[in-house]
């Protein structure tokens, strides 16, 4: 796939200490393993690259919508609710619908929680852009406070 | 003069100890002892000599009464100062001040189940300076000015089916329930998107915001277990995830005070987080068991267990220690911590040698390494 990113995307990724080769990889990985969530018009793909979780948002033509990153380890997803809410993310490999769940956090040695979209039938998780941009971030800088 | 005046200096020495020994139950530390924290609003401004009144007319004074009781009892190095009723005078409800009860609306403003309709929500610049968040900014400023050290931004969903109720009246909600399933579930998701709205003017100032919520009229002596799922449960975690997308959280306190004797299990249906406690109130009669607490949700949350607020107003200290050691040798070795509580708020009269009591219960059974 010929990865391509606009001149804010370029910018975003940069703000947010990440490199445009580790997205490449990412996405490179994701479309050769059809490991990734596609919600219709886009998909979402991840991979751990070091210390941190980078995630990357792209449409079917390579055009990259947003990266961002988390250095929380997600681990097995737990199960809480029968009824869990749906999304619109389908995991590609198992055509399976994906729901928001909860997932296992570890960080600084720290085990716990977290809610996460979620494919029941392989187990994986993905954090969308707005928790891992803003709960998350907070999360891991308590865990970093309180650890100190 | 300030209310900081009042009071002595900040033990800071107290404070690094307490700190230190509240980080457990979130990184697994096991320093010192299990905490306590009896849910305290106006007890400190009554132990400090003023009224219940003055606690929620006067948000300084009334945290940092809080802030000088915490220290003499040993309890929590934060503070938390709550707005009964948060949101309802920003939906058109007249609050008015009582002596000896948190302010409560003067009547209820919505009679009809049509009258749902007309209610508006306010949007978070009309409640950025709206009546509830007003005195949030007022109070965090003093904190943040005074007592930093004991400063959390907190954002208070509460209790979205008793804030619908006391909007409608408590007969009125009930009813709907039963036969205008379509107006409760409008009226629910009206508060609950004010409250989402509210905390997220928390997060747009502070970066973060604890979310308190709670179900609390939602029990099982009033509502069946299915009840409390679809009207308490659905709203409260509609009130995280939105909250959540708008930059409030990490942290997250369940409150989950009155009869929760099978309802507790609907619990399992919340949004979890890495900072999230959950206390529940009573089973039955009695305090929730902190032993059930910690196998129901021990894998998922800090637990807080409940000692029963009617003791803390009896003159019998030992049944209280008796109590707390109880619960506390059940629940200390919940995976993710334990906190000991109250099953709901601490009373404001409560008696101080009960809440020592509590203090040297956690000392005498809670201290790490003595189990
Ligand atoms: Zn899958």
């Amino acid at each position: 796939m010929d990865v391509k990113f606009s001149d804010s995307v370029k910018e975003l990724i940069g703000e947010r200490g990440l490199k445009i080769d580790d997205v490449i990889d990412i996405i490179n990985t994701a479309e050769s393993s059809n490991r990734k969530l596609n919600d219709g018009s886009k998909n979402l793909a991840k991979k751990r690259i070091g210390e941190v979780t980078i995630y990357a948002v792209y449409d079917d033509n390579g055009n990259v919508e947003t990266a961002y990153s988390h250095r929380m380890v997600l681990g097995e997803i737990q199960k809480t609710t029968d009824e869990p809410d749906p999304t619109n993310w389908v995991c590609v490999s198992c055509n399976e619908k994906a729901v928001i769940g909860t997932v296992l956090m570890t960080y600084m040695g720290v085990t716990r929680s977290g809610p996460a979209v979620v494919c029941e039938k392989c187990g994986d998780a993905w954090i969308e852009e707005y928790l891992a941009t803003k709960t998350i971030a907070a999360a891991e800088g308590l865990f970093e406070k309180k650890k100190a | 003069m300030g209310y900081e005046e009042l009071f002595p200096p900040y033990d800071m020495e107290w404070h690094a100890h307490s700190t230190r020994r509240f980080a457990n139950p979130f990184v697994d530390n096991k320093y010192d002892r299990v905490d306590v924290d009896p849910v305290m609003l106006s007890h400190a401004a009554v132990a400090c000599g003023y009224t219940i009144r003055d606690f929620y007319e006067k948000p300084e004074l009334g945290i940092h009464c809080l802030a000088h009781i915490y220290q003499l009892y040993d309890l929590l190095p934060v503070t938390h100062w709550f707005y009964a009723s948060p949101w309802l005078a920003d939906l058109g409800c007249k609050m008015v001040y009582k002596d000896t009860l948190p302010p409560i609306p003067e009547s209820e403003i919505l009679h009809e189940p049509g009258d749902v309709d007309a209610l508006h929500v306010p949007s978070p610049e009309e409640l950025y300076d709206g009546w509830t968040y007003s005195q949030y900014k007022r109070l965090y400023a003093y904190v943040q000015k005074n007592i930093p050290q004991t400063f959390v931004p907190i954002s208070y969903g509460f209790d979205p089916v008793g804030e619908a109720a006391a909007l409608c009246g408590v007969e009125n909600f009930i009813m709907w329930t039963f036969v205008e399933q379509d107006a409760a579930h409008k009226l629910l998701e009206k508060f609950t998107q004010t409250a989402i709205n509210g905390a997220l003017c928390t997060a747009k100032d502070f970066g973060s915001a604890m979310l308190v919520v709670a179900s609390v009229l939602a029990n099982n002596d009033i509502f069946s277990d299915e009840a409390i799922r679809e009207y308490s449960v659905k709203y409260m975690r509609e009130y995280i995830d939105k909250s959540f997308r708008g930059g409030a959280g990490p942290q997250i306190f369940y409150h989950c005070c009155g009869n929760h004797e099978t309802s507790y299990k609907e619990f399992q249906n919340l949004i979890w987080s890495p900072f999230t406690v959950l206390h529940i109130g009573y089973k039955g009669p009695e305090a929730f068991p902190s032993d059930l607490l910690v196998q129901e949700y021990g894998n998922k949350a800090t637990c807080m267990g409940s000692v029963d607020t009617k003791l803390l107003i009896n003159p019998n200290p030992k049944v209280v220690y008796d109590a707390s050691a109880k619960q506390i040798i059940a629940g200390r070795d919940a995976p993710r911590g334990y906190i000991l509580g109250t099953a709901c708020e601490c009373p404001p009269y409560s008696l101080p040698g009960n809440i020592l009591a509590m203090t040297r219960a956690a000392k005498d059974y809670g201290t790490y390494g003595k189990w």
